[in-house]
């Protein structure tokens, strides 16, 4: 394991670049440049907050930019998830002709997620200041959240990348389950709006747990139920190593398969 | 013997190597539960290699198409893994098996040096100390700031190439690509690869260009059907393979 870590450090420039082409590269030639990477969740979270007022009869105040604090982190996940899914085969061309540890390829999809993320960000403390919710001290639980996410996602997209390259269904059974648990995900309506019979399914989804920590620091302004983020970080570790046990394995038959 | 040890670059122990040979690939889940059943073929490609590369040799491995060449070049870089059997290298190794690998088309010259030059495992500080040597050694001048996608395919190689000579790797392999450019910059690339073997460089090269690799290479590696056929002086390897598959 610490071979493989000191390997992939060797490769940091390799991770740099990455990001780089990953950020900017995406939207060269369009009008608006990197701006999509706020229009974008905006565009979403304008669709929802059209919409769902008139299904769903939701008392809650503020609802935009409660909207905003679920939408903008599952965004980073799930985008992470799909582009992670895919990056062994989107760089088959390199990974054929090249040797480098293939670890980077998922850890530099989580890390430009986590850039964009960073970003985004400004978007929900803009609207929390607008509309008069304002900035708690709790906010500084961000980064331990963020970290959380963040090794859950890659523990993901180890275990997806892999298999995806010898069952190319996984790409398309992996993006219904993401759509599936974006409802089972307190992100448009409130935890306790869920009934009671099947809370459960909130309280195994980690991403769950994650969005509500999110609501706590921006919305409520109280700290997050630490014993529940601790909980959710130690799956997310237990996640991430398993998952990269099973990149490891099937990692020397890439080049032969992609 | 400890000494010894010390003076090898690359070291292959009995290296067998077998691709499945598939005709039309169960890449979806439906194909693989209904044809589960069926029975994988697979291809010997190396059948027990054992070669010593000793550090600052100059070695071409010559042989037919398809006879395992560059097989065993992606084995020594560890793109693929071998079968059977395994592989030792000493020393930081580059393989340029390809050209501008991880290149972006819509961003300059000089960004893609970095690109490029990242994937070779170059950290910014060595590849800012270089930067000068590729950028003259490529001959593109102002151009290097002009995105990639403007450049002739012989101006795209030119660059590729000279990030790939650059890198600076104690063990260098390099597959068919010393055909690089025009005339003017073939014989730039042949000087520079003769000047990195007399700096003591390990070079393993596979190319069918007979000439100059004769001219190049101290020993000479013929390889058929997977097997070492002949492994002594280039010339007397060359003459040999001639006299056999010419």
């Amino acid at each position: 394991m610490i071979k493989e870590i000191k390997e992939v450090y060797k490769y940091r420039e390799l991770l740099k670049s990455n990001i780089k082409k990953d950020i900017r590269g995406k939207y060269k030639g369009s009008f608006l440049g990197v701006l999509w990477s706020f229009v974008n969740p905006l565009l979403s979270v304008l669709v929802y907050a059209i919409v769902f007022p008139f299904i769903l009869k939701s008392s809650q105040e503020n609802y935009v930019t409660y909207l905003i604090i679920g939408i903008i982190p599952w965004t980073f996940f799930t985008t992470a998830i799909s582009q992670g899914t895919t990056c062994i085969l989107v760089n088959a061309g390199i990974i054929k002709k090249v040797y480098f540890p293939r670890e980077i390829l998922p850890i530099s999809i989580v890390l430009s997620g986590i850039v964009n993320f960073v970003i985004s960000c400004l978007i929900i403390l803009l609207f929390v200041i607008i509309s008069g919710i304002g900035i708690g001290i709790n906010i500084l639980y961000l980064p331990l959240l963020v970290i959380i996410q963040s090794i859950l996602t890659l523990g993901i997209i180890f275990i997806t990348s892999s298999i995806n390259v010898y069952i190319r269904d996984a790409e398309y059974i992996i993006n219904f389950l993401t759509s599936m648990l974006f409802y089972a995900t307190p992100i448009l309506y409130s935890s306790d709006l869920f009934p009671e019979n099947m809370r459960w399914i909130h309280t195994i989804n980690p991403m769950a747990g994650l969005i509500n920590a999110y609501r706590d620091i921006f919305f409520n302004k109280v700290a997050p139920n630490l014993k529940i983020i601790t909980i959710i970080g130690v799956i997310s570790i237990v996640i991430l190593i398993f998952g990269y046990k099973i990149f490891n394995k099937l990692e020397k038959g890439f080049a032969e398969e992609v | 013997m400890e000494n010894k040890k010390e003076n090898i670059a690359i070291k292959i122990n009995h290296v067998y190597k077998s691709f499945k040979l598939v005709y039309d690939k169960a890449y979806t889940l439906k194909e693989r539960l209904v044809r589960h059943h069926n029975k994988a073929n697979y291809r010997e490609v190396l059948n027990d290699i054992n070669l010593t590369i000793d550090k600052g040799e100059t070695v071409a491995l010559i042989g037919v198409n398809g006879s395992g060449k560059s097989t065993l070049l992606k084995l020594m870089t560890k793109i693929i893994y071998p079968t059977k059997g395994n592989i030792i290298v000493n020393g930081k190794l580059t393989s340029l098996l390809e050209l501008g690998a991880g290149f972006h088309p819509d961003f300059t010259g000089r960004e893609n040096i970095y690109f490029n030059a990242s994937i070779f495992g170059l950290t910014a500080k060595e590849i800012d100390k270089r930067i000068d040597d590729i950028i003259s050694f490529s001959e593109l001048g102002e151009l290097i700031d002009n995105p990639v996608r403007t450049y002739s395919s012989g101006q795209y190689m030119r660059l590729a190439f000279s990030i790939a000579i650059n890198v600076d790797a104690e063990v260098l392999l390099i597959d068919e690509i010393l055909a690089v450019g025009d005339q003017h910059f073939q014989d730039k690339c042949f000087n520079k690869l003769a000047e990195l073997k007399n700096s003591d460089k390990t070079i393993v090269i596979v190319s069918h260009s007979l000439g100059t690799i004769e001219k190049l290479c101290d020993r000479g590696i013929w390889i058929h059907n997977g097997k070492v056929m002949m492994d002594g002086n280039i010339s007397d390897t060359i003459k040999e393979y001639i006299k056999n598959c010419g």
